[in-house]
């Protein structure tokens, strides 16, 4: 179903949707970051990419699972703390990050799914807005089978046309924000189609970095892993978690329970993100580790999201939004790695 | 009536004159406020900056440090190097903002009872109208 | 000016004699404006390296990592490294040789003036440039920075997207070298702690607002200590992710280990975490101001750092990272020390 919406409804459409807690993207000084927001004009839609992605809403970077108590009778009492029952909506989330969360969607499913992923994940609705230029200088979505206009993952994506906005509504979920307020939304004319869809192509070409030959990389990772390749890419690596706690397709967790008292013995059992490239990620309590220097562990990261996730997933492991060759403090490529990879050898 | 806040004291106390100093001021039956955990420590320049900051990270709404007087440090020059610590985490927790009375360094030697027990019932006084601390503390 | 061609040809020269294993320094980046670190083996090479305003990384780093892989080596090669090195970076030297964790025969030192600028502000640059694709980044002989953009050439005053640690730099050309590329000029910085001027200015609540604001931003990611050179521990003691356990560590040693830090990124940790390693650092700081070039949430944490830099001055006369003789900052005192705080 499609619509259109005139810019300056979209203020009143946020102030129908009360009954939800509303994300979107916020500056704070030159800092862009999904946010919790109460006024609908603080919005703007037309934002480059933010620091962390939306990720961090529905699998927060701090989780916690339960609290226990030991109790006078000489057990343990346990008590489970689900998410909170808090239906949400974000706005603005791009493409790539949408498509990021049906990775993550993947992992945490299986035979056992993830209450605490699942519960955030259902009462969430991603309302999705096409890049008609790209956000970061390093995009490379189309790469790795994205696009700059993918409806996949998303409720409803939104195209900027000039003074409206089209929507195209893609989940039911999606359909009942917008019955909130059907009087604000129009059908669309012939021409808002043609524009919208004028703009889609036109935002493809616009991407302008690519992986050479991604195809190719999988089974050439296959056979490169006892390469002195990754020593020599690795050495400026500087093992900060820069790359992965940025990646919107990262998901890598470590629980600990953290002790609020010993006598009785209070606590609660958290869960926080980790990153396969800090040192004691593998570290073994034997003292072993199986991935003891830089190489190895970028080369897990390398493997993990270009042969390992395809081999189990039939997808990359990664959606081309560039955060991690933006924000490395060093200035290492991916795109370049990669690059690398697939001429390996050759 | 609501009960008045006892602020909680971490002091410490380094073992050959400022926690004899204290156990002087126990055995004469000096009265001094009971708000005070005291840690000894074998010399006050073993106290480690983390310690205090751990201090208040689990809600400590003082921390003290007291050791020998300069001259008198039973291994030489301990108490130099915790003059010279001190100096700089006082700095440092000023600058974020943390209330400058929570934070003391005393020099207390083990003949001096009397004078340990004005301190602590100068901090108690100090501390009581701040409040209890939760600028660094842990709320997890 | 620092000429380039030089460079290279004492980098290949090094080389060729097999004087050093290895020179770390700057080569051309994926992106056109920031280069890359470069570890060049083959005299050849030596042709890649670039010097220009945005060669922002203290190499110094990768010395750490030199000696660790050395450790674990059979039979190590002993030749020295090089390492092309600003003024700051030269300082990390200095001070990595006062603490003993490098002989200064592991090290030939390529030192490079920056002279009467420094380095650029990447975000600076991006304001300044209102979002056009930078292509090139140089030097000039007066105090400009060149910047090439699709529209041209244009020249902009370095005092204006300077990076905010060179403006209150003490070292504007390398204080330990083996040989020097460009000018040792003399500059006169009036206010060397300018940075810190407003923060102090506000009053202790605003002061705690602003920090509290700012470390709740923290995602500990741990850039700020990965990007340090002096933040070589094998065990830091503000985080449980880097345990120095080996074959030998007893059960009882591993249930004993004390947990300083939880790894929660919230408030209490945050700060308990960022102020241990402030006052790590006190003394041995040299401002390079990689922590906050390298942390991806814009926290302004090298103000910590500066702060006990300042007081090291004020109360104790103390300069880290020029002398390599001289004792740390906490592990010696005068008689003089200020102690009117202690009662």
């Amino acid at each position: 179903m499609e619509k259109v919406l005139t810019k300056k409804f979209f203020p009143k459409w946020v102030e129908k949707l009360k009954s939800y807690k509303i994300y979107a993207p916020v500056k704070e000084n030159e800092h862009w970051s999904y946010t919790n927001i109460d006024d609908p004009e603080n919005i703007d839609l037309d934002y480059p990419l933010t620091t962390l992605s939306p990720k961090k809403i529905i699998f927060p970077q701090r989780e916690i699972f339960l609290e226990f108590t030991a109790s006078n009778e000489g057990g343990t009492e346990v008590k489970e703390i689900l998410p909170a029952e808090e239906p949400s909506v974000i706005f603005g989330v791009k493409p790539c990050e949408a498509i990021a969360l049906t990775l993550t969607d993947k992992v945490f499913s299986g035979d056992i799914k993830d209450p605490y992923y699942w519960k955030r994940r259902n009462q969430t609705t991603l309302i999705g807005i096409s890049c008609n230029t790209p956000p970061s200088p390093n995009c490379f979505c189309v790469s790795v089978n994205g696009s700059p206009y993918s409806k996949e993952g998303l409720d409803i994506l939104m195209t900027d046309i000039g003074d409206k906005y089209y929507i195209e509504i893609l989940t039911k979920k999606g359909e009942k924000l917008l019955n909130l307020a059907k009087g604000l939304f129009k059908s669309p004319t012939a021409n808002d189609k043609k524009n919208t869809e004028q703009i889609h192509i036109e935002s493809k070409k616009k991407i302008k970095r690519q992986i050479e030959n991604i195809k190719k990389i999988p089974p050439k990772l296959k056979e490169m892993f006892d390469s002195p390749f990754w020593d020599e890419e690795s050495m400026s690596c500087l093992q900060c978690g820069i790359c992965t706690y940025l990646c919107p397709t990262c998901h890598c967790f470590d629980i600990n329970d953290e002790i609020a008292s010993s006598s009785p013995i209070k606590g609660k059992r958290i869960r926080t993100w980790d990153t396969c490239q800090f040192p004691d990620f593998t570290m073994h309590s034997s003292g072993h580790n199986p991935r003891p220097d830089k190489a190895s562990r970028l080369r897990q990261r390398i493997l993990h999201k270009f042969q390992y996730f395809v081999d189990r997933y039939q997808n990359y492991q990664c959606t081309g939004c560039g955060r991690c060759i933006s924000f490395c403090p060093v200035g290492i490529d991916l795109i370049k790695v990669l690059d690398k990879v697939s001429d390996y050898g050759l | 009536m609501p009960e008045e806040f006892e602020p909680k004291i971490v002091a410490f106390l380094c073992k050959w004159c400022s926690s004899a100093g204290s156990d002087l001021a126990g055995v004469s039956r000096m009265e001094y406020p009971s708000n005070v955990v005291p840690i000894t420590v074998m010399c006050s320049g073993s106290v480690s900056p983390l310690y205090i900051l751990s201090a208040f990270n689990r809600g400590a709404d003082g921390v003290l440090v007291s050791g020998c007087h300069p001259g008198d440090c039973h291994y030489i020059k301990g108490n130099y190097y915790a003059r010279r610590r001190i100096a700089l985490l006082n700095k440092l927790l000023e600058f974020i903002g943390l209330e400058p009375q929570r934070f003391q360094m005393s020099w207390v030697s083990a003949a001096e009872g009397v004078k340990y027990t004005q301190i602590i019932k100068d901090f108690v006084k100090e501390l009581k109208p701040l409040g209890p601390q939760t600028k660094l503390g842990r709320n997890l | 000016m620092v000429n380039l061609e030089d460079l290279k040809k004492e980098a290949r020269q090094i080389l060729k004699d097999g004087k050093a294993k290895y020179i770390i320094g700057y080569k051309k980046g994926a992106n056109d404006l920031m280069p890359t670190p470069a570890f060049i083996t083959k005299p050849e090479d030596a042709e890649d390296l670039v010097w220009n305003p945005a060669c922002f990384h203290n190499l110094t780093h990768f010395l750490v990592d030199e000696k660790r892989r050395k450790a674990k080596e059979k039979e190590p090669d002993e030749r020295p490294v090089g390492i092309v090195v600003k003024g700051c970076d030269s300082r990390a030297i200095i001070t990595l040789l006062q603490e003993k964790f490098l002989n200064r025969e592991d090290v030939y030192i390529l030192g490079v003036s920056c002279e009467n600028t420094g380095v650029l502000d990447e975000k600076k640059l991006a304001k300044k440039i209102k979002g056009k694709k930078v292509k090139k980044v140089e030097f000039d002989e007066k105090n400009n920075f060149i910047i090439t953009t699709p529209d041209g050439k244009t020249k902009i005053p370095a005092e204006e997207i300077l990076a905010e640690k060179c403006i209150e730099c003490k070292a504007n050309f390398p204080v330990i070298y083996d040989v020097l590329f460009g000018e040792k000029v003399e500059r006169n910085i009036d206010n060397p702690f300018k940075s810190l001027e407003k923060i102090e200015s506000l009053p202790r609540e605003e002061r705690w607002t602003f920090w509290k604001e700012q470390l709740d931003k923290c995602i500990r990611c741990y850039a700020c200590r990965s990007v340090c050179p002096m933040c070589y521990c094998d065990e830091c003691v503000a985080d449980t992710i880097n345990f120095a356990v080996t074959a030998d560590t007893t059960a009882e040693e591993k249930a004993q280990k004390i947990k300083w830090v939880e790894k929660s990124p919230v408030s209490s940790e945050n700060f308990a975490y960022h102020l241990v390693r402030a006052i790590h650092l006190a003394g041995r700081c040299i401002d390079c101001g990689e922590c906050e070039r390298a942390c991806p949430m814009d926290i302004p944490i090298r103000l910590l750092n500066k702060k006990l830099e300042k007081e090291a001055k004020e109360l104790f006369d103390y300069d880290a990272g020029f002398d390599p003789e001289q004792p740390p900052l906490v592990s010696c005192f005068k008689d003089e020390d200020p102690e009117d705080f202690i009662r």
